[in-house]
C-alpha cells in the first residue's frame, strides 16, 4: 500500500509541475516538454504490450499515424477536439482489435517483422488513398495554441503512466508477464492467453492513436510518409529497451534520456544522433538487457541484501 | 493482355528474380544456421554498391572485377560483426533464447549505424556510373546489357552456391547445422567455425549483390532497406532457413512485382510487396514449402 502512496505522490507532483511548466518556460522549452510527454505516452503504452508479454511491436507508428489521419479528417470536418481525439484513440484501438488476433498467433522475430510490415502496408495504403483523392499533403489551419496541446499531452502521458503502472500490478498484468516467461505453461495454468494478449494489444494502441492526433495539430502539415514514419516505432522500442523493465519508471527514464540526447544533437548532427541511437540499442540489448531502471533495481536489491 | 504475354516482362521478372535470389540467399543462410534476422542485410548491399562505384570512378575497375573486392570486404565485415558481437552470445544457450527475438533489434541498431555513417562519409547524393549502357536486341526483346550481365552473374553465383551446399563438405556441414543444430555439434561439426563462415558468406553475397545493383540503379546510403524487405518476404515465402525454397520465393516475388506493377501502376509496388508479406505471415508463417508450424 505504501508503494502506491509513493507512486500517487510522485504522479501528482509531476502533474502539478507540468501544470505550471508552460508559465515558466518559453515556447522552445514548451515544445521540448511536449515532445518529451509525447514519447512518454507512446513508450508507456508500448510497454503494456511488449514490455509485459515480450511480443515486441516494431509497428506502433501505425497507431500514431492513423490517429493523425483521423485528426486531419476531423479538423477538415470541423469536429470539436473532444470528439476527434477520443475518436482517434478508438480507431487505433479498432485496428489493433482487427489485426491483433491473427498477428498475435506468431511469436518472436515473426511478430516483430509482421508488426513492422503491417505499419508499412497501412502507410502505403494511406499514401495511395491520398494520391487518389488528389491531395499532395494537407495543411491544418487555426490549430490550438502550444500551451493547449501541452496540457492535452500532459493528460495523455499521465493516463499512459497510470495504465502501465496499473496493468503491471493487476492480475491481468501478472498473466501477461506469465505469457512472456512461458506461454505454454501460462496456458496450462488456465490463463486465457489469446484474450489477454489481444486486450494488451488494444490497450497499447489507444493512447498512441490519440497522441498522433494531438501531434498532428502541432505539426499542422499532414504528409503520410511523415506521420507513419517507421523511425517513430524504432524510437519507441529504443527508449523502452534503454529505460528497461516492464514497469512505468523504465520507459520514463528511457524517454527522458533520448529526448535530451536528441535535443542536444538532432538539429546540428542528425546522422551522429542516429549513429549513437543505434549503438545504444545494440549495447543495451546485448550487455544491459534489463535497461537503466532494471539495473538500478538490481543495485538496490543488492544493497538491501 | 498482349503486354502480359510479352517476353519483355518475362525477362524483367527473371532479372529481378535472379537478383532477389542472390540477396535473399545471404539473409537466409544467417537465419537458417543461427536464427538471427539480419535487418542490416540491405545496408551491406548498399556498401557493396559504393565499393563498385568508387572502384569504377577512382580505379577504373568494372563491376565484374570489383564484385570480388566487394565480396571480400563485406565478408571481412561479417567476420568482424560475428567475432565482436555474436560469437560470445551464441555460446551460451540462456542468452541465445533471449537473443532470438532481440537479434532483430541488434541488427536494426547496426543498420541505423551503417546508414548514417555512410551518409556522413559519402553524403546523401545519388551516385551512378556508366557501364554497359548499350541496349541489346534478343529477337524482339530489348534489354540493357547491364541487366543481362546482372542476370548472368546472379544466376551463376546462385548456381555456384547450390553446388557448394550440395557437394562440398563445408556446404553439407552448413546444411546439417540448419537442420539440426545440436545434433550437428554432437557429430563433430565445429559450429563456431561454420557460424563464422556463414556470416562471411552471407555478408559477402550481399556485398556482391550490391555491385550488381549499382550497375542499373543509383547508389545512396538509404537504398538498402527495400532490398532487406524484399529479402524478408522471399525467405518467408520460401520458409525461413529453407535455401531452395527461397530461390523459388525470389522468382515468385519478382513475378508478382513485375506483373502487378504492369497491371496497375508503379505506385502500387510497395502495397503489393507488403501485402504479400503480411498475407504470407498470417496465412502460412512456415512458408509455402515447409511443413509444420513456425509459430513456435
Amino acid at each position: 500500500m505504501k508503494s502506491h502512496g509513493n507512486f500517487l505522490l510522485l504522479l501528482a507532483a509531476g502533474i502539478a509541475f507540468g501544470a505550471i511548466y508552460p508559465a515558466l518556460a518559453g515556447d522552445y522549452f514548451i515544445g521540448v516538454g511536449l515532445t518529451l510527454l509525447m514519447w512518454i505516452a507512446l513508450t508507456q503504452s508500448w510497454t503494456v504490450l511488449s514490455g509485459m508479454t515480450g511480443y515486441i511491436s516494431l509497428g506502433h507508428a501505425v497507431f500514431f499515424g492513423l490517429g493523425a489521419y483521423v485528426m486531419v479528417l476531423g479538423w477538415t470536418e470541423k469536429l470539436p477536439l473532444l470528439v476527434t481525439i477520443p475518436l482517434a484513440g478508438l480507431v487505433a484501438g479498432l485496428l489493433a482489435l482487427l489485426v491483433g488476433a491473427p498477428c498475435l498467433r506468431v511469436r518472436g522475430p515473426y511478430f516483430v517483422i509482421l508488426t513492422f510490415g503491417l505499419a508499412e502496408f497501412v502507410k502505403f495504403v494511406v499514401v495511395s488513398v491520398e494520391a487518389g483523392l488528389g491531395k499532395a499533403g494537407r495543411l491544418l489551419f487555426a490549430t490550438p495554441s502550444l500551451e493547449t496541446l501541452f496540457y492535452i499531452m500532459l493528460a495523455l502521458a499521465a493516463a499512459a503512466i497510470v495504465l502501465c503502472y496499473g496493468v503491471r500490478r493487476s492480475r491481468f498484468g501478472a498473466g501477461l508477464r506469465a505469457i512472456r516467461e512461458d506461454e505454454t505453461a501460462a496456458q496450462t495454468l488456465g490463463i486465457p492467453v489469446t484474450r489477454f494478449k489481444l486486450a494488451a494489444y488494444v490497450l497499447s494502441a489507444i493512447i498512441p492513436g490519440m497522441v498522433g492526433a494531438v501531434m498532428m495539430l502541432r505539426s499542422t502539415y499532414f504528409e503520410p510518409l511523415q506521420v507513419f514514419n517507421p523511425i517513430t516505432s524504432f524510437t519507441i522500442v529504443s527508449m523502452a529497451i534503454i529505460g528497461g523493465s516492464d514497469d512505468a519508471p523504465g520507459p520514463l527514464l528511457g524517454a527522458a534520456f533520448l529526448v535530451i540526447l536528441s535535443e542536444l544533437l538532432w538539429a546540428n548532427a542528425p546522422e551522429l544522433y542516429m549513429v549513437i541511437l543505434g549503438a545504444l540499442l545494440v549495447a543495451f540489448v546485448l550487455f544491459l538487457p534489463e535497461g537503466i531502471w532494471g539495473r538500478i533495481q538490481k543495485l538496490r536489491r543488492r544493497r538491501a541484501a | 493482355m498482349d503486354v502480359l504475354l510479352s517476353g519483355q516482362l518475362v525477362v524483367s521478372a527473371l532479372v529481378l528474380g535472379a537478383l532477389y535470389a542472390l540477396v535473399a540467399l545471404g539473409l537466409n543462410l544467417i537465419y537458417g544456421t543461427m536464427r538471427l534476422l539480419n535487418v542490416a542485410h540491405g545496408d551491406i548491399l548498399m556498401l557493396g554498391g559504393y565499393v563498385a562505384f568508387w572502384s569504377f570512378t577512382l580505379l577504373d575497375l568494372p563491376p565484374p572485377v570489383s564484385l570480388f573486392i566487394a565480396f571480400a570486404a563485406a565478408a571481412g565485415f561479417g567476420a568482424l560483426v560475428y567475432s565482436l558481437i555474436f560469437r560470445r552470445v551464441l555460446k551460451s544457450t540462456a542468452v541465445l533464447e533471449r537473443i532470438e527475438a532481440n537479434s532483430l533489434l541488434v541488427f536494426f541498431g547496426i543498420s541505423v549505424i551503417i546508414q548514417n555513417l555512410a551518409s556522413l562519409a559519402f553524403s546523401a547524393n545519388d551516385r551512378a556510373y556508366p557501364y554497359l549502357d548499350q541496349v541489346i536486341d534478343l529477337g524482339g526483346i530489348t534489354l540493357g546489357a547491364d541487366r543481362l550481365a546482372t542476370l548472368v552473374i546472379a544466376l551463376a553465383v546462385c548456381l555456384a552456391c547450390v553446388f557448394f551446399f550440395r557437394f562440398s563438405r563445408v556446404g553439407l556441414a552448413v546444411r546439417a547445422l540448419i537442420q539440426q543444430r545440436d545434433a550437428a555439434a554432437l557429430v563433430g561439426i565445429d559450429t563456431d567455425r561454420i557460424n563464422l563462415l556463414v556470416f562471411c558468406l552471407g555478408f559477402g553475397l550481399a556485398g556482391l549483390a550490391g555491385t550488381l545493383i549499382s550497375m542499373t540503379e543509383q547508389v545512396s546510403p538509404f537504398i538498402g532497406f527495400p532490398f532487406t524487405i524484399a529479402a524478408f518476404v522471399i525467405i518467408i515465402l520460401g520458409g525461413l532457413g529453407n535455401l531452395y525454397g527461397s530461390l523459388a520465393g525470389a522468382f515468385i516475388l519478382a513475378g508478382i512485382e513485375v506483373y502487378g506493377v504492369a497491371l496497375t501502376s508503379s505506385s502500387f509496388r510497395s502495397i503489393l510487396v507488403y501485402g504479400v508479406f503480411i498475407a504470407i505471415l498470417l496465412l502460412r508463417p512456415q512458408g509455402l514449402f515447409n511443413r509444420g508450424s513456425a509459430t513456435r
